[in-house]
This record gives structure tokens, sequence and C-alpha cells, in this order.
């Protein structure tokens, strides 16, 4: 009986307030806008090959880059200057299409001379480039 | 005019805050499926110049070396044997996320390649390094 009443007395102005709701998610709104960070962040992606089973390259394969420590760079055991990389790298593609770039750099080099010898080599048009430290 | 429809509206005086309700709904749920929490490691490096690097999307572990060969995540300096159990831990939190190493230019590449050794051994897959677009200068 109670129940019956109060519905129908409800019914009458049946009016939710909606001033609590407002608030939250006003709350959550302005907290969600803080937090966003739109920066995205670049990337080179990079083939770090594991040290644990090796797979055998064949050396046809391979073009090998390396690094030494006084950033001197060799295409292929043949010092090249850092604005040639790119051309001995598309060269050496051009005899070996299916190769990857190995770039073997010394521990002590700058490792922003390691991306850059990288980015060279993708730009080069190398599909697979990985990286590996010399032993010295 | 203008009279005439002042005077009515003080009878029963209204906003209709449906519309704006709307609009606030539709602009919290597209911020909560856009924020992805991406951790600061707390400096920021002098990036490489890279002519191909790309947006990498789910990046949201970020762990920076320092010019002087210091390795930062979340804020804090870590040993380089404390990063896989760091990376264990985000990767708990979102195992979708890839890692992006933030190396400054004259970072060792030694450090950086330990580096990325261990975050492997945390058993991510995707790392990439950092660089910064040359046409975004």
């Amino acid at each position: 009986m109670i129940e019956r009443k109060r519905r129908k007395r409800s019914a009458q102005t049946a009016d939710i307030n909606v001033t609590p709701l407002l608030d939250i998610v006003f709350i959550m709104l302005i907290f969600f806008i803080v937090t966003t960070s739109f920066r995205k962040e670049l990337g080179v992606d990079l083939d770090r090959p594991s040290n644990a089973p090796v797979q055998e390259q064949k050396r046809s394969e391979v073009i090998a880059v390396r690094i030494d420590a006084a950033g001197q760079i060799f295409v292929e055991d043949r010092l090249v200057q850092a604005g040639a990389i790119r051309a001995n790298i598309v060269s050496g593609l051009a005899s070996k299409p299916d190769a990857t770039v190995v770039v073997i750099a010394d521990r002590a080099t700058d490792s922003g001379l390691m991306v850059r010898v990288i980015d060279q080599a993708r730009v080069a048009g190398a599909g697979k480039v990985s990286v590996a430290a010399s032993t010295p | 005019m203008r009279q005439i429809s002042r005077r009515k509206p003080d009878e029963e005086w209204e906003i209709n805050i449906t519309p704006m309700l709307d609009i606030v709904f539709i602009m919290l749920i597209f911020f909560i499926v856009t924020t992805s929490f991406v951790r600061e490691p707390g400096i920021d490096p002098l990036r490489p110049l890279a002519q191909t690097a790309a947006t990498k999307e789910r990046a949201n572990i970020l762990i920076a070396v320092s010019s002087a060969d210091q390795i930062w995540m979340n804020n804090r300096s870590v040993a380089l044997h404390g990063i896989r159990q760091l990376v264990e831990a985000a990767r708990a939190e979102n195992p979708q996320s890839s890692v992006v190493i933030v190396a400054d230019q004259t970072a060792s590449t030694g450090l950086v390649l330990d580096l990325m050794d261990n975050v492997r051994a945390a058993g991510v897959t995707s790392i990439a390094l950092a660089a910064e677009g040359v046409d975004s200068l």
C-alpha cells in the first residue's frame, strides 16, 4: 500500500536531481584532460639478435658496418665518411638485395652515432638492421 | 517582441542541460579511451636525429639513458640489473606495452645494448630507440 502510494505521488513530478552526477562527471573530465599526454614518442626500430642460439648467417647475406672506438665507420671493412654511409649501403644492397645490415659498434662509441648509421641503412632501403657490440 | 519573451520564462525558468550532458559524456569517454598513462622516465635526454623515425604506438614503458650513462625509469635512477624487474612489473600492468629506450646522443653504445638485453630478458620483444624526426625541427 505504502509503496504504491509513494509511486503514484512521484509520478506527478518525476524529476531526477542530476547535479551530483554532473559534479562527478566534470571532475572525471577535468582529471582525464589534465592527465592525457598526446606526445607520441618517435623511435627507430631495431633488431637485437639474442646471444644464446646463434643463427648462423651466411657472409654473403650480411652487410657489416663497423664503428670503432674512435667513431670511424667501416662498411665492409672499407673506411667511409659519415655522409657516405648511405651510398655505400645502397651499392652493397645492389649486389646482395636481401642482405641484413649488421651494425657492429664499439662499446665506447656514442649511441647517437649508432642511431645515425641505423637510420642511414634504413634510408638506403635495408629491410633488416640488427645491432651488435664488438667484443674488445 | 523582446519584452514579451523576457516576461514569459519568469513563471518556470529552467535551462535544458541535456545537450551539455551529452557533450560532456562524449568528451569524458574520449579522454578515458585515449589516456595511456605513460610514466615519464624523469629526465629528457637529447635524442639523436633520424630520418626514418616513426611514431611508436603503445610505447608505455620509457627508459632513459643520460649522457653520463645513468639509467632512469619512473622518475628515479636505476641500476642496470634492476631494470628487468621494473620492466616485468610494468608489463604485468599492461601486457601489450612496448619499450622505448630514450638514449642521449652521447650515451655509450655498450650500455644501451646491455639495457636492451635486460629488457628483452624481461620478455619484451619490441624495443625501439627514441629519435627526433628530422622534419619535426
